[in-house]
């Protein structure tokens, strides 16, 4: 599979994702209190924003499914969470949401952590390559 | 963080998890081909809809969840879903758990951690 598949795959996964969980933020917020009822559910449903989580989701859900069909679903999950950069840059920008060292800290962590998966992917991919080229000789 | 919050956070795992597994289980079928006759074999099985139906769920919890904590402090908390999922497909698609694997899943596990640290 080419690499710029999954370069081009996952940035627009990215994208949908990003818009999902703005859209997500804002929704939720209109429809305060939160409450396990129909209330809620109409309060959720009457506003523009919900429609654009559903919009990320399903454009997420095809980009996803697309991506699957050849990616593992451990780092192919990680990698499709590097979202959490545009998200909290986008947080701090449209909602005036401070970030403190424990969301620094623990983003960098968190994206250390998917580089090492993205890392043991690309191993791998490069370990069955040469074991295929390998076979076929 | 409040129990309500915490419940939201552990159901939105629990969904999550299930909903990726059906999806990988439904994408992964080698029997399943290409183009649209894909998408019609994974339609007349079970595991598309359980991963849509998760889907469901999760959109109505997550959506819950986010209305009570700042987003930028949501998403990150979400991102323990990767844990969960890589333990998942190691345990039911045998995929690999390299030391570089593990040493992620830590980071990702300690870096979770710290975001939800009180203060």
């Amino acid at each position: 599979m080419k690499k710029s598949f999954y370069v081009i795959g996952f940035l627009v996964l990215m994208a949908f994702d990003t818009l999902a969980q703005l859209s997500f933020k804002t929704a939720g917020m209109h429809a305060l209190p939160l409450e396990m009822n129909t209330a809620w559910l109409a309060r959720v449903f009457s506003q523009p924003w919900i429609y654009g989580a559903f919009v990320g989701y399903v454009g997420a859900f095809f980009t996803w499914m697309t991506l699957l069909k050849h990616a593992p679903i451990g780092p192919a999950f990680a990698a499709s969470h590097l979202e959490i950069v545009s998200v909290l840059a986008l947080s701090v920008w449209l909602f005036g949401e401070t970030i403190g060292w424990p969301q620094i800290a623990g983003g960098l962590l968190i994206v250390a952590g998917i580089g090492c998966l993205a890392v043991s992917e690309t191993d791998e991919d490069e370990a069955t390559g040469a074991a295929a080229l390998a076979h076929e000789r | 963080m409040t129990p309500l919050v915490a419940v939201l956070w552990v159901l939105n795992v629990l969904v999550d998890s299930g909903g990726q597994l059906a999806f990988k289980a439904a994408a992964g079928d080698p029997l399943a081909g290409d183009g649209l006759a894909r998408w019609r074999f994974m339609a007349a099985r079970p595991w598309l809809w359980i991963g849509v139906a998760c889907y469901v769920i999760e959109f109505l919890v997550w959506l819950a969840f986010l209305s009570l904590v700042p987003l930028s402090e949501g998403v990150l908390l979400g991102s323990i879903n990767i844990v969960a999922i890589m333990i998942a497909g190691r345990i039911l698609f045998r995929e690999k758990l390299s030391r570089m694997r593990v040493a992620g899943i830590l980071l990702v596990s300690v870096g979770v951690a710290v975001v939800g640290l009180p203060g």
